[in-house]
Formats: structure tokens, C-alpha cells, sequence
């Protein structure tokens, strides 16, 4: 069982205004694909339903610590201080994007961050979280490497080859496992397998390998935020990689192929009163939504208000409003340049 | 009935001595420049070769490694045929195309061996999702080099998920190439890895040939049976170097004096003097066919023929 | 005259080939429920899961598997869910799956498929768009196929799936929808086998894949000029059928190679120096080829563009190489692509 650590008004605070700016960005990553023609051309992923797992992460890591990630990246990179504004011109491709445009919702990277890489290919970061860990026991810092991936990843080769290495070696990874298909029963405890993977329990892997592991139901903002607190100071000890399985109910926005706003925008009351949104998403507002279960926790713990609520709401619309207009005003590359940053 | 069992395990002593003269022969004929290209000889670890293949029916697969002659030797390859195919003649196996690391004998169902570590894993997997519906079951060798490579853990997932008829064999000899085990995985056994997706493993001595044997028939009765994969983890150890021509320089002092104590050739051959299968005076003689039979193969495969040149692009398409 | 889109005609294909042969499986990872196009839907309700099997996500196993099973008597079709992704697969394609017949001394035989899709455009990112034929025309014991119509995706699919050895069976993304007239939905082409697609007399124009139709828009606009172009859809990118190539530069004295595949390194290096070697007297002037630059697909819309080639970018080549004014219309950078 996790000992939640008792966090500040403060940090509760922090906590709930990230997971709104990542909960509003998405929505607006959304719109983009929705209310433009050919903004958002291809396949995305957004990370809804999912903040805490992201936040709680990067809360425990320092600033020079290497994060890796996937394709559901946009979560992340906010939660690692990616602002919103060359966050979403990258996701639409345009020249003030963290990647110039040229990376798009697959590939939003920020070395100044420390993300380092986020991979189309599952599985695809694995060894280069590896790596970097490497390179930090190296140089004997007291970096970590954390690298972010979903449950498919365990069905891929590369995941094996990178953990068994960072046993052997010791070497400081934080392995962040979202698995985002889990039945709301589930998140706490239990076996929990999937279809494509004989494994009962993903975290049997990494404890092959000696690896210690930590399941934490991914939708409690603050058992997430003490899991990976404690996670990531083993491993700066040195005391060699960690596994950490983070147990998250699917959005039902997220059912289909592409992200759908079941009932349009988030509404606050919905967290307060589920019973008030739509059929389908009620369940899970009621026992999965992890920012719905935070709003009511810091109401009923007189954390924070209704209108206290409401009104950091705003000031974030505000501002992914804001970010919206700076990416959908942002010139697009230009051809010439095309050839640009290939080599050094 | 123990006439039979007499007849098997004199068979099975036979077959180890045949590999074991093989490679013998095999290093000499390296060393003299008679062979070229890179071998791997599987002096030493002869109880496993044949323990597993006599555990066996005739119908079922094998896929090997790059060190395969004594797993095809084990299944009655012909040494002949198998010598020329190390000499590159067109009278070899695979018409001196494949080499060592590449030997083929389809007519026994020996599919192949590879140059890619664990490389022949999948390929069971998809022949045992093949041939399962027949009732045939199929075994696979790889090492503990080969526990760390990604595509092992994509296949037992997938062996697990989906109840295929295969024996993993794995032939632990503690060494990835030149590196110790503890030096490449952290695991204390390879058949650790089958634990999470609830693959049943058997760890055994592997230069106890009757314990290979035994663990081997239990594994395949399972596969036949619908049961599913097993790992049969084989302790075992290279008494040469990796390949022919390594010194091993990488290994303790007293570490191979204290394996070939364990020979697995002088045991099995101890073992049946004791229980009276063997007369004393019969051991040189199956020693002297041994020695014979593979002179006869170098015979063979001098006097073969060359491919043609020109036959460079044959068997490259249908 | 049935009228086809390419997405069915490659699940028809599928279908017809598994109903009169049990050997046929097909594998890859969500073609139970059809995968990401649709292709495979209704198969697994049809032919069971036997035949219709659900993979993990293991690229290189699931690769070795399809192999293994060929190898024991099954024909698969392993679908690989974007061509990015067979890099994962490449020790089991380019080590087993092409060799074995050769390294057995022909005791092996690999009948199976390799489906992948390809192409940029969509903005789907570097990871999601490249066009890597040319690494598998380079593997002796692979033959490569890549229709660029419905009735090719028919026919040769079907064809592939007859064939003794292990075919590629590239398909292009951006083709997925198009209808086209299929004349005969039972036509079962010959692999190696290239088809004119538009006679002309003035250059040939040797393509495959969806820059097929972007040539045969450019002949469209160059008609209009006066020049008459030959289009020459190769189909097969291994083996090659230079014949037809070779004999149609006969005629024209002028050719011109387009993929959208990047230039450097790519299919019309070879071809334009098979070209150069059988029929230098025939031609007027040099072999040119469009390609993408050396590059990876940025996802930005204006840098994808930038990077395929497209009728505009082949009306602009084919002028540069008559040595005629540009077009009006033409768009700044449309002739970036041209050597």
C-alpha cells in the first residue's frame, strides 16, 4: 500500500492547475483536428484521462533530469514545463514549435527540458532511456532517466533487451508504465491482463529482472505524486532502476480511433455532480476521472472552493486560448528550408 | 522393456562418441587448413544433443543454433553429408551453401541453424502453430547468450499466450560469446524469464544425458498433450572455445579442468559399464566405430566435388 | 467492369486466396478487428482464429513466426503495420525469410507475403511516412511488388500469394481510396511484370506506387503543350521488367524516373544505370530522376510538401529536361526535386 505523503495547500494547488492546463490544452488539441480543415492531418493521441500519472512524475524529478516519451506525449511534456505555446504550434506544425514543425504531435521534444526523445515507434524509447541512464552513471551524476510508455510496450523486444541491461548495470532509470486500459476495480490491486500478453501482471516482468516495482492506481493525483516521489529519490540514491505501473481508466472520448468530446468541453459541474454530464462519461467521472476525484477531494477538504475552482479554470482557458491564437498564428515553415537541421 | 532400454542408450552413447569425434576431427581439420570459415563446435556438451533428441518422435522439428552439428548428428544427419556441407561441397547438405552456422537436413525436420543469436526462436513458434495441428511438436535450442535478446521474451509471450506445442531448449554453457552470464543478465537462470507469462521450466544437469532425456520426454508429452511450451534449461559448458580458433583466454583458471570431470561422454559411458549395458571391452569398440564413421565422412567430403561457379545465384528463387 | 476501391480490392484478394487454399493464414497485430485501414475486417469472422491471428506488438517475432510457419507448410500474410516499422523486423526478413531457400540448398521453401503500407502525406511525422523500397530490392531472395490501382492490388496481391518465394507486397497509403475500373476482377497478372499506362512518343516516364497518377496528370498538362508522354507503371520493383522499359525508350529516346522515395540511393539509380547500359545509343539525353531530398518527413504540412513529388514537380522536371520555359502555374520549389 502507498503511504500518500501529505502535500501543502500550495502544492495541491499546483497540482490541480496542471492538471486543468494539460485537461484544456488537449481539448484544444482536439479542436484544432476538428474545427480546422487539414490542421491536424493524421492520426493523434491525447493524453485525457490521464494527467495524474504525468504530473505526479514530473513533480519528483529535478531539472536535469532526462523524461522519454511516446506518441501520447503532449501530457508530459506539459507536466514537464513545456509551455503552451510551442507546444501546440508544434503539434500544428508551425516554425515557433518546439521542433521547428518538424517533429508534429508525434514527436514534441525539448531537450532544454530534458526530453530527450518521444518516439512513433512503440517500445522505441526504451533503449535510449537506458542510454542516457548510462551515460548518467557515467559521468557519476545524480541524474535519473525517466521514460514514459504505455502497456504495449512489454509486448516488444527492445523493452527486455533495455531493463535487463539497466539491471545488470544499475543504472538510475525510472520506468513509468501507463497502463491505460485497466477496469476501475483494478487500479489499486489485483492481476490485470491483456489480451495480447500472457503476463497476469505486467509488474512479474521487471521483477524477473530483479527490478523493483510499485503499482499506484493513476488516478489519485496524490498517490501517483508519492509513489513517484519515492520512485525517483531510490533511484537517485543509486539503488538501480524502479518500475512503477500506473493503473488508468480510459476516457470514454477515447474509445474510437480518434479522441471525441463526448458532451463537448469539460465542465466543472461534471466533476462536482456527474450525475449532471452526459450518460456516457458518468462512470468514469464518478470513479476514474482523475481530475474530477481531485476537485472533489480539495472541495471537500476545504482546500480550494467552487469559484476558487472556477476561477483558476478561467485564467487557464484564458491562456490556452492565448496559445491557441500564438500557434494558429505562427507562419509555417517555408520550403526552402526544408533540408534544414539534418546534419550538423 | 530393458532390452529396449539397453538398445536406446547404447544408441545414445553411440551417437555422443559420433559427435564427439566429429568435432575433434572438425578442430584438426581447421587447424590444418582443410576446413575454413567459422565453426563452433559443441565439444562438451554431447548429453544434451542427445538427450533431447532421442526425447523426440520422428515426426517433430528441431531448429538449432550456430553451434548445431552435434544437435543434427543427435537426429541421424549423415556425418558425411554434414562434413562436406562444413567444406562448402556441392555434395553437403545444403550444397555447400550454408556452411556451419547454416546447416539445413529438412528431410529429418531439421529446419536450421542460424548466425543470428536466438534467431531460430520465432521461426519455431511459427512452425509449432503449423504443425501443432498434426500432433508434431517442435524444439528449439538457444543459449544463455540468447536470454537477453528481446525477440526470446517476444516469443514466450507468445508461446504462452497461445499454447504452442514447443520445447525451448535452453543450453546454458554460462557464456554469451566471451562474457560470463553474471556479466550479461542479472537473472540466476534463463528459465526465470518463462515465470511471468507461467511457462513451466525444468532445470537439469546437462551432462546427465538420462536427465536430459527425461526432462525432454516430460516436455514434449506436455506439447503433444496441449500443454504448452516449456523451457528445459540445460546446465552445461563448452569445453573448447567459442568458436575454432578462440583461446578463452576470458575464463578462470581451473574452471574447464573442472567441467571435464563432468564430461558428459565419460559419464554416460561410466554409467552403462555400471549397469551393465556396456561390457568394458565393447567401449573401445564403439569408440573405434565412432573414429571410423567420421574418417569415413572425411573421405566423403575430400573427394566431393566443388559447386560449379557458375551455380552462385541458384536456389536464390523458386 | 466492376468499379473497386484499392482497400478492396487487397481485402478481396486476401479473401479469394484463403477460400481456395486452407494453407493461407494471415498475421499482424489488430487484424482481427481489421486493422488500422480496414483491410482484414471480417476475415477472422470467416476463416476463425486459426487462420486469422492476432499479434502482439513484436515486430521481429511476429516476422520469424510468419517464416516458421512457412517453413512447415502454411502460406502467411504478415501484415506489418507501416513500412517504419519492418526496421524492427529486419534481422528475421533479410537473415531467414529471404536466405533459407538459399542457405538449405533449395531443401527450404518461404511462401509467404510481407504486406506494408507506405507513403507521406497526412502529416503523420518521420516515423510514420518513409518509403524504403530500395532497401528490399537490395536483398537477393525477396521479390518486391507495389500496385498503384485497385485492380493491381487485386490481381497481384493474389499472385503474390501463389508465389513459391517471399514477396514484399508494398501498398500506398495515399491509394487506399481510389476507385478505379477493374476490367477483370479474376486477372491474375504475372509478378515481374511492367505495364504501360499511357503511350507517348516524346519521353517515358517510369514510376510506381501513387506518383503513378501524379504522372499521368503531368502527361495530362504536358499534352497540352505538345508533348506526348509514355507512363510506364513499373509494378514490380523486384524483379525489374526492363524489357518493357528498355523497349519503350527505344521509341522515345527520353527518360525520366519518379518515386517518391528519397533520390539519393533510390530506384532510379538503378534503373536509370540499366538504362544508360542497354540503351545508350537510343537516347537523346541523360537518365533524370525525381525523388524526395535527403531528408526526414517533417510532419509540418508545408515541409511534407516540400518533400513528394507531385505532378506539378514532374511537369517542371519534364521541362527542364526539354529544355523549355516553365509552365504558368507552376509553384517556387516544385523543381527542387530534379538531378
Amino acid at each position: 500500500m502507498i503511504q500518500t505523503q501529505s502535500y501543502s495547500v500550495e502544492a495541491r494547488r499546483k497540482f490541480l492547475e496542471q492538471m486543468l492546463t494539460i485537461r484544456r490544452a488537449e481539448e484544444q488539441v482536439i479542436h484544432f483536428a476538428t474545427d480546422h480543415k487539414d490542421l491536424i492531418r493524421g492520426h493523434y493521441h491525447v493524453y485525457i484521462g490521464q494527467e495524474a500519472s504525468g504530473i505526479g512524475a514530473c513533480a519528483a524529478l529535478a531539472p536535469d533530469d532526462y523524461v522519454f516519451t511516446t506518441h501520447r506525449n503532449h501530457g508530459h511534456v506539459i507536466a514537464r514545463g513545456g509551455e503552451l505555446g510551442p507546444v501546440l504550434a508544434e503539434i500544428i506544425g508551425r516554425t515557433t514549435g518546439y521542433n521547428r514543425g518538424r517533429g508534429g504531435t508525434f514527436h514534441v521534444i525539448a531537450p532544454h527540458l530534458g526530453i530527450l526523445q518521444t518516439s512513433g515507434v512503440v517500445g522505441g524509447c526504451m533503449p535510449l532511456a537506458a542510454g542516457a541512464a548510462f551515460s548518467i552513471r557515467k559521468r557519476g551524476t545524480t541524474q535519473v532517466s525517466l521514460v514514459f510508455f504505455g502497456d504495449g510496450v512489454l509486448e516488444e523486444g527492445a523493452f527486455y533487451e533495455a531493463i535487463n541491461m539497466a539491471s545488470l548495470w544499475q543504472l538510475p532509470v525510472v520506468f513509468v508504465c501507463e497502463n491505460n486500459g485497466v477496469a476501475r476495480e483494478l487500479r489499486k490491486s489485483g492481476q490485470c491482463p491483456t489480451s495480447s500478453l500472457a503476463a497476469k501482471q505486467l509488474t512479474d516482468i521487471p521483477n524477473a529482472f530483479s527490478i523493483p516495482s510499485v503499482i499506484v492506481d493513476g488516478a489519485d493525483m496524490l498517490a501517483v505524486a508519492s509513489a513517484m516521489a519515492d520512485a525517483v529519490s531510490m533511484v537517485r540514491r543509486g539503488a538501480g532502476p524502479v518500475f512503477v505501473e500506473t493503473r488508468i481508466t480510459r476516457w470514454p472520448g477515447n474509445a474510437g480511433t480518434f479522441p471525441v468530446l463526448i458532451g463537448g468541453d469539460y465542465r466543472l459541474e461534471w466533476a462536482l455532480s456527474p450525475g449532471s454530464a452526459p450518460q456516457e462519461l458518468q462512470e468514469w467521472l464518478q470513479h476514474s476521472d482523475p481530475v474530477a476525484l481531485f476537485i472533489r477531494s480539495l472541495v471537500a477538504d476545504r482546500v480550494m472552493t467552487k469559484p476558487d475552482v472556477e476561477a483558476m479554470d478561467a485564467q487557464i482557458h484564458q491562456a490556452v486560448g492565448e496559445a491557441a491564437r500564438f500557434a494558429l498564428e505562427s507562419p509555417a515553415p517555408k520550403a526552402e528550408f526544408a533540408l534544414d537541421h539534418i546534419f550538423a | 522393456m530393458a532390452d529396449e532400454t539397453d538398445a536406446l542408450y547404447r544408441d545414445m552413447l553411440q551417437r555422443m562418441l559420433l559427435i564427439r569425434c566429429f568435432e575433434e576431427r572438425v578442430i584438426e581439420l581447421c587447424h590444418r587448413k582443410q576446413l575454413e570459415g567459422l565453426v563452433h563446435v559443441g565439444i562438451g556438451q554431447e548429453g544434451v544433443a542427445v538427450g533431447i533428441a532421442a526425447a523426440l518422435a520422428s515426426g517433430d522439428y528441431l531448429y538449432g543454433t550456430h553451434r548445431s552439428h552435434g544437435h543434427f548428428l543427435a537426429r541421424g544427419t549423415d556425418p558425411g553429408r554434414l562434413m562436406a556441407e562444413l567444406a562448402g561441397k556441392d555434395t553437403g547438405l545444403c550444397r555447400g551453401r550454408g556452411g556451419s552456422m547454416h546447416i539445413v537436413d529438412a528431410d529429418r525436420r531439421l529446419m536450421t541453424a542460424t548466425g543470428i543469436v536466438g534467431g531460430t526462436i520465432p521461426l519455431a513458434l511459427g512452425t509449432a502453430l503449423a504443425a501443432g495441428e498434426n500432433g508434431d511438436v517442435v524444439a528449439v535450442y538457444f543459449g544463455d547468450g540468447a536470454s537477453n535478446t528481446g525477440s526470446l521474451h517476444e516469443c514466450l509471450n507468445m508461446a504462452a499466450l497461445w499454447k504452442l506445442p514447443v520445447v525451448l531448449v535452453c543450453e546454458n554453457n554460462g557464456y554469451a560469446e566471451f562474457t560470463p552470464m553474471s556479466a550479461h543478465t542479472v537473472v540466476s537462470h534463463v528459465s526465470v524469464h518463462g515465470q511471468p507469462y507461467g511457462i513451466p521450466a525444468q532445470i537439469v544437469d546437462g551432462n546427465d544425458t538420462l536427465a536430459v532425456l527425461e526432462a525432454g520426454r516430460a516436455a514434449v508429452a506436455r506439447a503433444r498433450g496441449g500443454g504448452g511450451p516449456t523451457i528445459v534449461e540445460c546446465l552445461t559448458y563448452r569445453l573448447r572455445g567459442h568458436y575454432v580458433g578462440d583461446p578463452a583466454a576470458y575464463r578462470k583458471a581451473g574452471e574447464v579442468a573442472e567441467w571435464r570431470d563432468k564430461d558428459p561422454v565419460r559419464r554416460f559411458t561410466a554409467l552403462l559399464q555400471q549397469r551393465g549395458t556396456l561390457a568394458a571391452n565393447e567401449v573401445e569398440a564403439i569408440e573405434a566405430a565412432a573414429r571410423a564413421r567420421v574418417e569415413d565422412a572425411v573421405s566423403f567430403m575430400t573427394e566431393s566435388p566443388w559447386p560449379a561457379p557458375r551455380s552462385v545465384a541458384d536456389y536464390v528463387y523458386a | 467492369m466492376t468499379q473497386m476501391r484499392y482497400v478492396d480490392g487487397l481485402r478481396r484478394a486476401i479473401e479469394l486466396e484463403m477460400e481456395r487454399d486452407q494453407r493461407v493464414i494471415v498475421l499482424g497485430e489488430d487484424v482481427s478487428v481489421g486493422g488500422p485501414f480496414g483491410i482484414t475486417a471480417g476475415l477472422l469472422e470467416r476463416f476463425g482464429d486459426r487462420r486469422v491471428i492476432n499479434t502482439p506488438i513484436s515486430e521481429d517475432s511476429i516476422m520469424g513466426l510468419a517464416t516458421g510457419a512457412a517453413l512447415a507448410g502454411k502460406r502467411p500474410i504478415v501484415e506489418i503495420m507501416f513500412v517504419d516499422f519492418i526496421t524492427l523486423a529486419m534481422s528475421q526478413l533479410v537473415n531467414h525469410t529471404a536466405k533459407l531457400r538459399f542457405m538449405s540448398g533449395g531443401q527450404l521453401n518461404v511462401p509467404m507475403v510481407i504486406r506494408v503500407q507506405q507513403g507521406a502525406g497526412g502529416g503523420w511525422g518521420a516515423h510514420h511516412s518513409q518509403s524504403l523500397e530500395a532497401w528490399f530490392h537490395h536483398v537477393p531472395g525477396l521479390k518486391v511488388v507495389a500496385p498503384s490501382n485497385a485492380a493491381d492490388a487485386l490481381g497481384l496481391l493474389r499472385a503474390a500469394i501463389r508465389d513459391e518465394d517471399p514477396v514484399l507486397f508494398i501498398e500506398h497509403r495515399g491509394l487506399h481510396f481510389r476507385r478505379d475500373e477493374v476490367a477483370d476482377p479474376d486477372a491474375i497478372p504475372e509478378l515481374g511484370t511492367a505495364k504501360i499506362v499511357r503511350a507517348g512518343k516524346d519521353l517515358t516516364i517510369v514510376t510506381y506506387l501513387k506518383p503513378v497518377w501524379d504522372a499521368l496528370a503531368a502527361a495530362a498538362e504536358l499534352a497540352a503543350r505538345g508533348i506526348s508522354a509514355e507512363v510506364i507503371d513499373l509494378r514490380s520493383l523486384s524483379p525489374l521488367d526492363m524489357g518493357t522499359v528498355l523497349r519503350s525508350v527505344e521509341r522515345t529516346s527520353r527518360a525520366l524516373v519518379v518515386h517518391e522515395a528519397v533520390l539519393q540511393g533510390g530506384l532510379g539509380a538503378e534503373i536509370a544505370a540499366r538504362i544508360q547500359e542497354a540503351a545508350f545509343d537510343w537516347l537523346d539525353a541523360p537518365v533524370h530522376r525525381i525523388g524526395a531530398p535527403f531528408a526526414p518527413i517533417a510532419a509540418s504540412p508545408v515541409l511534407e510538401q516540400a518533400f513528394v513529388p507531385n505532378a506539378w514537380t514532374i511537369v517542371a522536371g519534364v521541362e527542364q529536361m526539354l529544355g523549355l520555359a516553365p509552365a504558368a502555374g507552376l509553384r517556387a520549389g516544385d523543381a527542387r526535386h530534379v538531378t
